[in-house]
């Protein structure tokens, strides 16, 4: 068994015994199981899943880091939310308002990469919110 | 009483950072640890240290007990002290408490924040890129941090840190990380994070503080001021009986004198 906490500034969302746990890092998805090497990397925004027993849990997560050692897991996120916990009509609008800001603005402002990443995180947050259990 | 429902309030606020800001400083120990110094700009030590900045956290209001005074304290005897050492010292504030004193005293501000209404990411975030850019801009060559920890509600305690360049905590263990992308890059995303991640605890922890101190403050003003009011009653009593002691005297001495005829 793996020992996962996921943190945010908020709270502390996940401590739990689980089996895997799988997110998507700098170069790309990883999965931990238990056994797993020392591992440090940061995450993207997207999704992190985890399974205990039959049950596997979806969070959308804006990015952070990760530090696997010694079967502990620990991942340090600015947010994490549960697929129910998402409000998905509020997901969908931040994505259409990011959209067509990305539209009026050319790609070299600050306000470009700021917008990009809004989006990222809404289609996150759609993403995860589809797969509700 | 206000100040109580307030602290607990404030010690939820705490309660929820505190992992993060605590697991964050664990993991920035031991992803530096034996990282060569030149890996980042805020992890080497400069060769010469000139001028020195101390951010100081403390609060716009009084009667708190010593929890203002304090915090200016440990910057001024450090000023005073180390003063001969360095070019200069200056100070980063916040609080008009801090500001007033240190002002008084013509200590060197960079600048102060007074009226922060609430601690938040955005705040935190211009803070912490203001105190980066004035190290990494040569302006500052370290940079130390104090603040009034909360132990409990009746114990605080001054803290009074180096804080930039990072230090490795030595307690901390070396651990061979697989890391992606490099651990040098990784340290360029973590270090500013848990610059900005220790600022906001210690603000958080520093109001936190402050209302348990001024709770204490004005629980021992009330008990004071209950041995005062029975101290006082007490002579007014005396000075009471004496006055009627004395008028008796005279009535009885003037019947006596009377009835002496």
């Amino acid at each position: 068994m793996l020992s996962l906490e996921i943190i945010t500034p908020e709270k502390t969302v996940v401590k739990d015994e689980v089996d895997v746990v799988e997110a998507t890092g700098a170069e790309g998805e990883f999965g931990i199981m238990p056994g797993h090497t020392q591992f440090l990397t940061t995450l993207k925004i997207g999704e992190i899943r985890y399974r205990k027993g039959n049950e596997t849990v979806y969070l959308s997560s804006s990015g952070g880091f990760a530090e696997v050692v010694d079967d502990k897991v620990t991942l340090l996120v600015d947010t994490a939310e549960r697929s129910k916990e998402i409000d998905v009509d509020r997901a969908k609008r931040a994505m259409e308002r990011a959209e067509a800001e990305l539209k009026s603005l050319s790609y070299d402002q600050n306000e470009y990469r700021m917008m990009e990443m809004a989006l990222l995180r809404a289609v996150a947050r759609i993403g995860v919110a589809s797969k509700k259990i | 009483m206000v100040s109580a429902s307030k602290l607990r309030r404030a010690q939820t606020d705490l309660e929820k950072i505190r992992d993060y800001a605590v697991k964050m400083g664990e993991l920035t120990g031991r992803v530096v640890m034996n990282m060569p110094e030149d890996a980042h700009p805020l992890l080497a030590t400069r060769e010469e240290i000139k001028k020195v900045l101390i951010v100081s956290i403390g609060s716009d209001r009084g009667l708190c007990g010593g929890f203002n005074t304090n915090v200016a304290l440990a910057a001024e005897n450090f000023a005073r002290m180390n003063h001969p050492n360095y070019e200069r010292i200056a100070i980063y504030i916040f609080g008009r408490k801090i500001r007033d004193y240190l002002g008084k005293r013509k200590m060197d501000i960079v600048k102060d924040w007074t009226d922060v209404k609430k601690v938040d990411q955005d705040l935190v975030d211009t803070v912490a890129a203001e105190i980066i850019e004035l190290y990494l801009s040569g302006e500052f060559d370290k940079v130390y941090l104090s603040y009034t920890s909360f132990v409990s509600a009746v114990k605080q305690r001054v803290i009074f840190d180096e804080f930039i360049p990072i230090k490795t905590p030595e307690e901390s263990e070396y651990i061979d990380y697989i890391s992606e992308p490099a651990r040098t890059e990784i340290v360029g995303t973590l270090i500013p994070r848990y610059i900005s991640t220790k600022i906001y605890y210690s603000l958080i922890e520093s109001q936190t503080s402050e209302h348990a101190a001024r709770m204490s403050a004005m629980e021992n003003a009330t008990s004071n001021c209950g041995e005062m009011v029975r101290y006082l009653t007490l002579v007014y009593n005396k000075r009471r009986q004496e006055g009627i002691t004395n008028e008796m005297m005279d009535i009885v001495g003037g019947a006596e004198a009377l009835r002496g005829k």
